[in-house]
C-alpha cells in the first residue's frame, strides 16, 4: 500500500515542479548530456548539497578493498557513484533537481575493463548515462496530468453522492436503525476525507510558493488529512466489528451500544496522527509535510493496514458463517458458492479489502500504467462506489424513495413504517439479494418467495432455518 | 594541428595548481572568518562552499578542462578532510530517525490499534449480554 501511496504522491509531487515549467538546463541537442552550471539557485543549492554530501562519503566510506581494477568513487556533477569493480555498470535513481527529471528512474555509469569511467566517445569525457531520466517524461506528465483530474473528479463525486446520501439517510426518519447510524458516520468520514484531499489536492500540490514558505496552516492540513485517512478506515474497521458482532458473536440480538464504536471511529485516529505528527516536527520537518520518503508515514499507514487485517479477518468469518448456514438451507449446491462469492463482493468496497489484495505495483511500463489508472479509481472514486452499493442500491432506500415520489404524486400523508425492530435483523438482507429464504412463519411454503427479490426477512429466514434444523 | 589541440587541452597538474592556489586561498580565507566553531553549520558555510565549487568550474573552462573531473575530486576530498572532518555526515538532508526511536513509533500504535479493536469487540459482547 504504501507503494501505490508513495506512486501516487510521486505522481503529485511530479506535478509541483511541473507547474512552474522550469526545464532542465541539459542542452537537448548535446549528445553528451552533461550537467552544466545552472543559474537557478534552488536547483543549484541542491546539487551543491548533494556535492557536499557526495565529498563527505568519499571521505568517510573504507577504502576498496576487494581484489581486482576498479573505478574510483567519483561526483560526475549531479551523482555520488561509489567504487566500482571494472567492467560492472552501476546504477541508481535519477536526482531529483530538474521537473523533467523522474526519480524513479535509474541513472546509470559503466566502468570499463582498463578501470576506468567510461568516456564519451564523442567528447571524450567521462560520461554518466542520465538519458533516461528524462526521456519518458512527456508521456508521464501526461498521465500524471490524467491522474490529478482523476482524482479531483473522483473525490468531487464521491462527495456529491455522500451528500447525497446522507441527505436521503437523514430525511426518512423510517429508514434510522443501528447499522444505518453507522453508515452515517462512514459516509461523514468519507465527505471530510474527500474535501480535505481536495483541499490539498487543490491549494497545495500546485503550489510550490507556498510549499517554500511552508506556513504552519499547510502542516495542519497534513495533519487533519492524515487524522481523516484514519477516521475513513476505522469506521470501515466498526462496520466491520458490527457485522461480525451482529451475524457471528451474538447472532440477531438486540441493538448494541454504539459508544464504543464512536471512539474506534472518531475519537482514536487522533492518536496515530498526533504521534505522527510529533514524529514528523522533531525528525523529518521538511516543507508542508508533503515528502512520502519517510517512513514515519507508517505511524499512520501502520494502524490503518492492521485495521483492514482485521476487517479482512471478519469479512472470511462472515462469509465462512454465511456459506455454512446457506449450506444448512438445503439449497442446491451450486447456488450456495454463488451466492457466497456475491456477498463478499459486496462487502468487499465497504471494508476497503482491495488495499490489502493489491499492494504491488507490477514492473512492465504499460502494466504499472494499467496499475496506476485502477488504483486510481478504486481510490479516490471509493465514496461514490460505497454510496451507489449502500444506499442508492439498497431496496429500503429505493422502497423509501419510490413510496415519497408516490405520495409527492398521490398527495396523501406519509404512513409510519413498521418498527424498526423487525429490520434490525435484516442487515444482510439488503446486501445480499436472491438468496433463498423461509418466512418466519412456520407454515409457509417457500415456494412463493423462489427467486423474488426480498428485503426485510432473510436473516429472519435464517433464524427460522435455525431454530427449526 | 594535432598538436595545437594537443597544447591547448586540459593541462591536469596546472589545473590542479589553479585551483589551490585561487580557489583554496579565498575558501580559506573566508572559513577563517566564519570561525572554525561554525564550520559545521551547512547554513552558515553553504555559500562560501558554492563559490569555491563557482570558482573551480570556472578555471575547468578558462583551462578548457571539463567539470568536474580527478582533481576536482581529489581536491574536494582534501578540503573535506581538513575543514569537515567532525562535521555530522548527514546532518544536511533530512533524515529518518534511527530505528531504535523509529520501531516504536510505528508498533505503538499499531499495538493500541489491536486493543481497541479487541476492546470493542468484547464490549459489544458485553452490551449483549451473551459472554
Amino acid at each position: 500500500m504504501r507503494k501505490t501511496t508513495q506512486s501516487c504522491f510521486l505522481l503529485i509531487i511530479l506535478l509541483i515542479r511541473i507547474v512552474p515549467s522550469l526545464s532542465s538546463t541539459v542542452n537537448y541537442t548535446d549528445p553528451t548530456l552533461e550537467p552544466v552550471v545552472t543559474e537557478n539557485s534552488v536547483i543549484r543549492q541542491k546539487i551543491i548539497d548533494s556535492q557536499f554530501k557526495c565529498y563527505e562519503r568519499m571521505n568517510r566510506a573504507p577504502p576498496y578493498k576487494k581484489k581486482g581494477l576498479f573505478c574510483n568513487r567519483t561526483w560526475d556533477g549531479w551523482l555520488c557513484w561509489d567504487d566500482t569493480p571494472a567492467g560492472r555498470i552501476t546504477a541508481q535513481n535519477c536526482p531529483d533537481y530538474f521537473p523533467d527529471f523522474d526519480p524513479t528512474e535509474r541513472a546509470s555509469k559503466y566502468c570499463d575493463e582498463t578501470g576506468n569511467w567510461f568516456r564519451h566517445p564523442e567528447s571524450n569525457r567521462t560520461w554518466s548515462n542520465y538519458t533516461l531520466c528524462n526521456s519518458f517524461t512527456s508521456e508521464k506528465l501526461k498521465m500524471a496530468f490524467i491522474l490529478y483530474y482523476m482524482a479531483i473528479v473522483g473525490h468531487a463525486l464521491s462527495i456529491t453522492s455522500l451528500l447525497i446520501s446522507l441527505a436521503i439517510f437523514f430525511y426518512f426518519k423510517s429508514l434510522s436503525c443501528q447499522r444505518i447510524t453507522l453508515h452515517k458516520n462512514l459516509f461523514f468520514s468519507y465527505v471530510l476525507n474527500s474535501m480535505f484531499t481536495i483541499a490539498h489536492l487543490i491549494a497545495v500540490v500546485p503550489n510550490p510558493g507556498l510549499v517554500k514558505r511552508d506556513p504552519v496552516s499547510c502542516k495542519v492540513l497534513q495533519f487533519f488529512h492524515q487524522y481523516m485517512l484514519g477516521c475513513n478506515y476505522f469506521w470501515m474497521l466498526c462496520e466491520g466489528i458490527y457485522l461480525h458482532t451482529l451475524i457471528v458473536v451474538a447472532v440477531f440480538a438486540e441493538e448494541q451500544r454504539l459508544h464504543w464504536y464512536y471512539l474506534l471511529g472518531w475519537g482514536f485516529p487522533l492518536l496515530p496522527a498526533s504521534i505522527h505528527a510529533v514524529a514528523r516536527a522533531r525528525y523529518f520537518n521538511d516543507n508542508c509535510w508533503m515528502s512520502v520518503d519517510t517512513h514515519l508515514l507508517y505511524i499512520v499507514h501502520g494502524p490503518v493496514m492492521a485495521a483492514l487485517l482485521v476487517n479482512f479477518f471478519f469479512l472470511l468469518n462472515i462469509v465462512r458463517v454465511l456459506v455454512t448456514k446457506l449450506r444448512d438451507t438445503h439449497r442446491a449446491e451450486s447456488n450456495m458458492y454463488m451466492k457466497a462469492v456475491r456477498a463478499t463482493l459486496i462487502l468487499v468496497p465497504l471494508l476497503g479489502i482491495q488495499f490489502v489484495i493489491i499492494p504491488w505495483r507490477p514492473e512492465n511500463r504499460l502494466a504499472g500504467e494499467i496499475y496506476d489508472y485502477i488504483m486510481h479509481i478504486l481510490m479516490h472514486y471509493q465514496g461514490l462506489l460505497v454510496a451507489t452499493i449502500f444506499c442508492f442500491f439498497n431496496g429500503e432506500v429505493q422502497g423509501a424513495l419510490k413510496r415519497q415520489w408516490t405520495q409527492y404524486k398521490t398527495q396523501w400523508g406519509q404512513r409510519r413504517r413498521e418498527h424498526c425492530s423487525t429490520r434490525s435483523t435484516s442487515y444482510t438482507a439488503t446486501s445480499i439479494t436472491e438468496v433463498p429464504v423461509y418466512l418466519y412463519h412456520h407454515d409457509s411454503n417457500n415456494e412463493q418467495l423462489n427467486g423474488r427479490y426480498i428485503e426485510d426477512s432473510e436473516l429472519v429466514a435464517l433464524k427460522s432455518g435455525e431454530t427449526s434444523a | 594541428a594535432q598538436h595545437f589541440i594537443a597544447a591547448t587541452a586540459c593541462q591536469e597538474p596546472d589545473y590542479s595548481w589553479m585551483i589551490r592556489h585561487y580557489c583554496l586561498k579565498q575558501f580559506q580565507l573566508s572559513m577563517e572568518g566564519i570561525g572554525q566553531q561554525l564550520w559545521c553549520d551547512w547554513d552558515e558555510t553553504v555559500g562560501t562552499y558554492g563559490e569555491l565549487t563557482n570558482c573551480t568550474v570556472l578555471i575547468a573552462e578558462r583551462l578548457d578542462c571539463y567539470w568536474p573531473n580527478r582533481q576536482v575530486d581529489e581536491f574536494f576530498v582534501a578540503v573535506h578532510r581538513q575543514y569537515f572532518r567532525n562535521c555530522s555526515p548527514s546532518g544536511r538532508a533530512l533524515h529518518d530517525p534511527p530505528n531504535g526511536v523509529l520501531c516504536p513509533f510505528i508498533l505503538l500504535p499499531v499495538l493500541v490499534t489491536l486493543l481497541m479493536t479487541a476492546l470493542v469487540v468484547w464490549r459489544s459482547k458485553r452490551s449483549e449480554g451473551i459472554v
